[in-house]
């Protein structure tokens, strides 16, 4: 894959502590999954996290992988550092705009997919009309074919970023294939991978979520 | 070509020229109710708008003459250096597409215009707050400012305590930002402002947003929206003065009591928008009675003329109640049987159209768990339903506590708004209540994809993580209280209290003994949703068995 050779690339640690950060609470394959590593290699880079103290793992039902207080402290600094070394901060605020311009209709979009609007009313959508899926479903793609300019210059950005598009057309793939649980159900689903960016760059710009 | 239409009694163009929410202003005027005198422009005008890309020629013309006529009527100038007129540009379709087009308010508060309303009043505060409000709306809504660059202006905005030199600051941000947008200067000229405002609405029509809308419920590309300009009502002039919504009947249990809520010192778009914190509607008869009242008269007048339970949104300015836009309640479930049984015992309708007016799928509600016969000193706090059903279990105020107390046994989740960060959490909940956010939030959308129980925008409700409590109406609880949640109603009660499934409801048990009446069959093994549809099957062919009602 070429990229433009202005955007900044970020280390291997920093991508793992970061995606972490932004996906919360998660088991190995859901890290790999998300950063697009092999599991081997984000275990590797855990353990090293984990003994900086800046990870910790739970065992147990909920368990998983996590950021340590120190973990959130330092991912916020050096994430801070990255955004001035790529001198991004304009274009990556511009993007933030845009970004929530299409967040009330990706959300609009998940909320016609679970629940019908029946005279006036909502209810909850028993997914036994194929055509009314179907439609909503043609809604994604055309949502998605505009946001992915949005992941684009989000890339062209930050490198880091690329891994978004690729997440969100597979999920999209995967749910045209007849997944659908791939639209909001998975933890790999459209929805899923949206919010998760959404917490990305409220976290790139330290932006606190009020 | 007619392209404009007055807001008054008189007129009898219908809904598909006028839009839904001028027609039900119409009917508001013919019911002898307040409504701000103003006019509508045509879906006419708007779908010649959206062939040609502008305003169509004649419309500067009638609009002219009915910018003198609301000026004649209210003996004021619309943007002018003394009792200076401010109207509400407003989007109206004739089918109903709630929030996806622009709306522009206050418009013609020119800097001249603020500073006569600032003289007229007595009020800078006032006139600035309104300015600011007229700029934000203008910014959004003709400029296309994105949301996140007005982050923090609402902070500003309709505070009593703001002080005027916080609000000139905005009133400068938001200038700038307009400017560096690309729009230019903000037209200091009221007429000008009204034109933009108008091509900005019909604009709005289009938006990716509302043609997914559109798309995914079926209503046609072609239909345009209306506008309604009306003479500003203020809700944020004084502390007599404020805004809210209003349903004739309880929505969530259908019960005839009036329901809704208010908010004080404040214009509408902050109720709608959910961002403020919003008093139960009865909270207007202590503080203004004469507001209450004349409500109260108008939600039974509403009710009398489309024989249903209704919703008004209206505002109140020193005093005076104007009513801004009605329609029919479209209850849904338990709510719908009640209201359909309720109607037909009181002779407003007859037991053939009460049958007919509740759907399979409202059947299929009042199978969804409900809570009942809360006490009023039980209801923690009240948000939006987001994912039917009702969960009992013990406090959590993050993520961490949850898995932690999930383990002793069923927990709710109680957040400020949710981010993947709470996944875990919700996971390991029974169920979830966030402060901020609606029905289509990200934490709405997660709950729903779970299964899982959800109230949104509980605003009143604040979550102290350090403290491990939660707080509303001045009640604190710790972490592990027991408390339930009701996700299609939205309330929060303390406690565990009764919870009600189908086959405990009198009104239904009525409602299809009516339909075995109509079909003429009694045998009991037949379920619900068949008793009911073949009811309506034989009413709506005309071949019903009795004559019911």
């Amino acid at each position: 894959m070429t990229q433009p050779v202005s955007s900044h690339p970020t280390s291997v640690d920093l991508l793992v502590l970061h995606t972490l950060r932004c996906i919360g609470f998660s088991s190995l394959p859901g890290v790999a999954r998300a950063t697009g590593l092999p599991e081997s290699d984000v275990e590797s880079e855990l353990i090293d996290l984990g003994v900086a103290g800046l990870v910790t793992h739970t065992a147990g039902d909920f368990g998983g992988w996590n950021l340590t207080e120190d973990g959130r402290a330092s991912d916020a600094e050096r994430i801070a550092a990255e955004v001035t070394a790529a001198g991004a901060r304009v274009r990556l605020t511009a993007a933030f705009d845009r970004f929530l311009v299409l967040n009330p209709e990706l959300l609009d979009l998940c909320t016609a997919w679970q629940t019908r609007t029946l005279g006036g009313a909502m209810t909850m959508n028993d997914h036994s009309d194929p055509s009314y899926d179907a439609r909503v479903l043609d809604r994604f793609m055309e949502f998605h074919q505009r946001a992915e300019p949005l992941c684009a210059e989000l890339s062209a950005t930050l490198l880091r970023f690329q891994r978004y598009p690729v997440r969100l057309a597979d999920a999209l793939a995967r749910a045209k294939a007849g997944s659908l649980e791939y639209i909001a159900d998975s933890t790999s689903s459209y929805h899923t991978v949206w919010f998760q960016l959404h917490e990305d760059l409220l976290a790139t710009l330290g932006i606190p979520r009020h | 070509m007619t392209w404009i239409h007055p807001l008054s009694a008189e007129v009898e163009e219908t809904a598909d020229v006028l839009g839904g929410k001028a027609h039900g202003l119409v009917v508001l005027s013919r019911l002898e109710l307040p409504v701000p005198p103003g006019f509508v422009i045509s879906t006419e005008a708007c779908r010649a708008f959206l062939r040609t890309g502008r305003l169509p020629s004649g419309l500067d013309a009638q609009l002219a003459a009915a910018v003198a006529g609301l000026e004649a009527a209210t003996h004021r100038r619309l943007g002018g250096p003394e009792r200076p007129l401010a109207v509400s540009v407003r989007s109206g379709g004739s089918v109903s597409m709630p929030g996806m087009m622009s709306t522009v308010l206050n418009v013609g508060l020119t800097t001249e215009a603020t500073t006569a309303l600032a003289d007229e009043t007595g009020d800078l505060r006032f006139a600035l707050d309104s300015r600011l409000r007229f700029l934000t709306g203008f910014a959004s809504g003709v400029v296309g400012v994105g949301p996140g660059s007005l982050a923090g202006i609402d902070r500003v905005l309709g505070g009593h305590d703001t002080d005027t030199s916080c609000l000139a600051e905005a009133i400068q941000v938001v200038e700038h930002l307009i400017e560096e947008r690309g729009g230019g200067t903000v037209p200091e000229d009221a007429t000008r402002q009204l034109e933009l405002a108008v091509a900005a609405v019909f604009s709005s029509w289009n938006t990716p947003r509302a043609k997914t809308y559109r798309e995914l419920h079926g209503i046609p590309h072609g239909l345009g929206t209306a506008v309604t300009v009306q003479m500003m009502v203020f809700g944020n002039r004084d502390q007599r003065s404020g805004t809210g919504v209003a349903f004739s009947r309880d929505p969530s249990t259908g019960e005839h009591v009036p329901f809704g809520e208010a908010l004080f010192g404040r214009q509408g778009e902050d109720v709608v928008s959910g961002t403020s914190l919003t008093e139960p509607l009865s909270e207007l008869s202590d503080r203004e009675p004469a507001v209450w009242s004349r409500l109260l008269s108008a939600l039974t007048r509403v009710e009398e003329y489309y024989r249903d339970a209704c919703y008004v949104e209206f505002t109140f300015e020193a005093g005076e109640l104007w009513i801004l836009q009605v329609r029919p309640g479209r209850f849904i479930g338990r709510a719908a049987v009640r209201v359909a049984v309720d109607l037909a015992d009181a002779g407003t309708i007859g037991r053939d159209e009460a049958l007919l007016r509740v759907s399979p799928q409202d059947l299929t509600h009042v199978r969804t768990p409900r809570i009942t016969t809360t006490e009023p000193h039980d209801l923690f706090t009240r948000g939006l339903g987001a994912s039917p059903g009702v969960a009992v279990g013990q406090v959590a105020t993050s993520a961490a506590s949850a898995v932690r107390l999930a383990a002793g046994g069923p927990v709710v989740l109680m957040r400020p708004e949710t981010s993947p960060l709470d996944m875990h959490g919700l996971a390991a909940a029974a169920g979830v209540v966030t402060a901020r956010g609606g029905p289509s939030s990200h934490a709405a959308v997660v709950a729903r994809s779970m299964g899982k129980p959800a109230v949104v925008g509980a605003v009143s409700l604040t979550v102290d993580v350090a403290e491990g409590c939660v707080r509303a109406g001045g009640r604190t609880l710790p972490e592990g209280t027991l408390i339930a949640v009701d996700g299609t109603g939205g309330e929060v009660v303390v406690g565990e209290p009764r919870v009600v499934t189908s086959g405990s409801d009198p009104q239904l048990y009525r409602l299809l003994d009516w339909a075995d009446d109509v079909a003429g069959d009694a045998t009991t093994d037949r379920d619900e949703t068949e008793r009911l549809t073949s009811a309506q099957a034989l009413l709506r062919s005309g071949d019903a068995c009795g004559a019911p009602g």
